[in-house]
């Protein structure tokens, strides 16, 4: 059984998993290939595989998919439908399995499947999985739970990065979005890697993993888990940064609720929404940002020559 | 000789330009559709330009881009700056009007709303990347309707009645606009209608949550529709100030900015004589297949861009 290969795409909930996921089936001996960043290729593949509707991320997740399918034994696919009581996510999320198996029929997939509601934990999950490849069962909680371990160092680890950038004198823009947009290399890094050369410091909204959910002035209603995570961590540092850049991609259900309430109701700082689909052009991704930060900057060095004045 | 500043705003659908002195007084201006090719509109904008400029009296040292096209033109004329036309447009606007609070702008393909205090930007915000609202949509309809834009302000003044056109979206809008014509609504009625649809919209989308405050500034090419002026001025229960030179202001902007730079390049009007090439090439090094842009000047290479990253830059 040592021998088989997992293909893990480069997309969704992966951003979210990665050090959890990879580390399991590295803890049971199992090799895994991660499709590569997305480029050109992946997102038209992934476009043609999906109805207009589907959102782009899904379209590049798709688009993963197909590049890993003869590249190994099983393709891993997660089915996380609810991680809290009272509260979803996307159903993108919740159809993924079903979405892929439609699509690529002779496809082997490795099931993970989480529901809260239905009394399936994060660890059902995984031993369901290990159970699915003849594994045994002692030895597939070992490797969770060390595999938990390691992501909560490695969460701790990112927490005391973002502490030390809050402390930075530089400018600094918090960049919020679903971790598989901030990191994808068509969606998120474009943004991030200019604000690097503009010599800003990047506050990106999964640099840190809130366990206390606090939306209140924002939603008390909202029942998507991700997009209350989102909230709370906008509400918990939007004082600490200059500037928030609230990033989306078209067409999404759920930002289209949670991101109107975030610009309607966080007030006292500006915030740029960009929402990206397959354009090829970036001049007016461009556009936004070069001015939003020119506007940060003029406000940034006013307040300062104030306060010398003072 | 007295120097002087070139600034040029290639928009998606007019190219304008101004040159003004040390003390920001306008030499001379000049305004033309960029018609799909901004390097035939900024040849034509700046024969214009030199019919009105006395070269015996001032010497142009530096010029600013602004405007979609800007790197494109910026580069063809080894511009000292190249700015967004946000940043641009707040510049030109607070230099004539220094008390302005709100500056509502709509334009070819963006709608955007700039705060102001003690003439400096507090907050903006613009379209995200869908051009509903804006003139190219105003433009469409016209078609449609078969009247020319230039002629829908003074149409929807008519109109004691606007009909009711859904405002979010441009799809939406259309269809609402043909189902209400089928149904034998007035044209002056649908006009100032589609007009108090832009009005709304824009307030609902761009300037939502946006704390509005007079005095008001109104431009961009939509502004030059009064029946949208008039729609601002009712939503919005204020005055609405439509500045003579609104359609100026990004390249009066971006001319400022190319002044406060402090750095000389020479400039020759008879760079329109200059043969200049674009060619857009894709990159096959990677599954990213960039298009890049390479821009000849009489055959030579000067400048290339489009490029994700290292493996496709074209070294000048």
């Amino acid at each position: 059984m040592n021998n088989i290969i997992v293909g893990i795409p480069r997309a969704l909930l992966y951003y979210r998993y990665q050090d959890l996921w990879l580390n399991f089936f590295k803890n049971l001996n199992i090799k895994t290939i991660v499709s590569p960043k997305t480029n050109k290729k992946i997102i038209e593949k992934g476009s043609s595989y999906v109805v207009d509707e589907a959102c782009l991320s899904l379209k590049i997740f798709m688009g993963h998919i197909d590049y890993l399918k003869d590249k190994c034994d099983y393709i891993f696919i997660p089915r996380i439908a609810c991680l809290k009581e009272n509260e979803k996510v996307c159903t993108n999320f919740l159809s993924m399995y079903d979405l892929v198996k439609n699509t690529f029929p002779q496809l082997k997939i490795l099931n993970f499947n989480v529901d809260y509601e239905q009394n399936l934990q994060e660890e059902d999950g995984f031993i369901k999985m290990g159970l699915d490849l003849n594994l045994n069962k002692i030895k597939v909680i070992r490797a969770y739970e060390k595999a938990k371990k390691e992501q909560k160092l490695l969460s701790s680890q990112k927490e005391a990065k973002l502490k030390k950038h809050l402390n930075e004198k530089n400018i600094k823009i918090m960049v919020a979005s679903h971790p598989y947009n901030l990191h994808d290399e068509f969606i998120g890094i474009p943004i991030i890697n200019y604000l690097k050369k503009e010599n800003i410091t990047p506050i990106l909204s999964d640099d840190a993993f809130n366990r206390k959910i606090d939306t209140k002035g924002l939603s008390n209603t909202l029942y998507w888990t991700f997009n209350n995570e989102l909230m709370s961590f906008i509400k918990k540092y939007k004082d600490n940064v200059d500037g928030i850049i609230l990033l989306s991609t078209f067409p999404c259900g759920p930002d289209s609720l949670a991101n109107e309430l975030i610009l309607r109701r966080i007030k006292n700082i500006p915030i740029c929404f960009i929402t990206v689909d397959n354009n090829s052009a970036d001049t007016g991704l461009i556009t936004r940002l070069e001015s939003f930060i020119d506007i940060i900057k003029i406000k940034k060095r006013r307040k300062n020559s104030e306060q010398t004045y003072n | 000789m007295k120097k002087c500043f070139l600034g040029i705003d290639i928009g998606s659908i007019s190219t304008k330009g101004a040159i003004i002195d040390a003390d920001d007084n306008i030499i001379c201006s000049a305004y033309l559709w960029t018609e799909g090719n901004p390097l035939e509109a900024v040849k034509k904008l700046l024969n214009t330009l030199k019919k009105d400029f006395d070269e015996t009296l001032y010497k142009v040292v530096a010029v600013g881009t602004t405007g979609s096209a800007r790197r494109l033109i910026g580069t063809i004329l080894n511009a000292t700056i190249i700015k967004n036309e946000i940043t641009a447009h707040a510049i030109g606007t607070t230099s004539f009007y220094p008390d302005v609070k709100t500056i509502l702008e709509i334009g070819g393909q963006d709608s955007k709303i700039i705060l102001i205090e003690d003439g400096i930007v507090v907050d903006y915000a613009m379209n995200t990347l869908c051009a509903a609202g804006t003139g190219s949509f105003l433009s469409s309809q016209a078609k449609r309707l078969n009247v020319k834009v230039e002629d829908f302000g003074s149409i929807a003044l008519q109109s004691k009645n606007p009909t009711k056109i859904a405002a979010r979206c441009t799809v939406f809008a259309e269809s609402d606009l043909v189902h209400k014509a089928q149904m034998g609504y007035k044209k002056e009625d649908i006009i100032a209608g589609l007009c108090q649809s832009v009005a709304l919209n824009y307030l609902n989308n761009v300037g939502k949550g946006k704390k509005i405050q007079a005095p008001i500034i109104f431009q961009g090419g939509v502004s030059k529709n009064i029946g949208v002026k008039k729609a601002f001025e009712n939503l919005l229960k204020s005055e609405v100030i439509v500045p003579e030179n609104g359609h100026l202001m990004g390249a009066i902007g971006v001319a400022i900015l190319a002044r406060c730079e402090n750095k000389e390049r020479d400039f020759d009007f008879n760079i329109t004589n200059v043969q200049f090439e674009t060619k857009g090439v894709e990159c096959h090094k990677c599954p990213n297949n960039c298009e890049i842009i390479c821009i000849r000047k009489d055959k030579q290479l000067i400048d290339a861009w489009g490029n994700r990253c290292e493996a496709g830059s074209i070294k000048v």
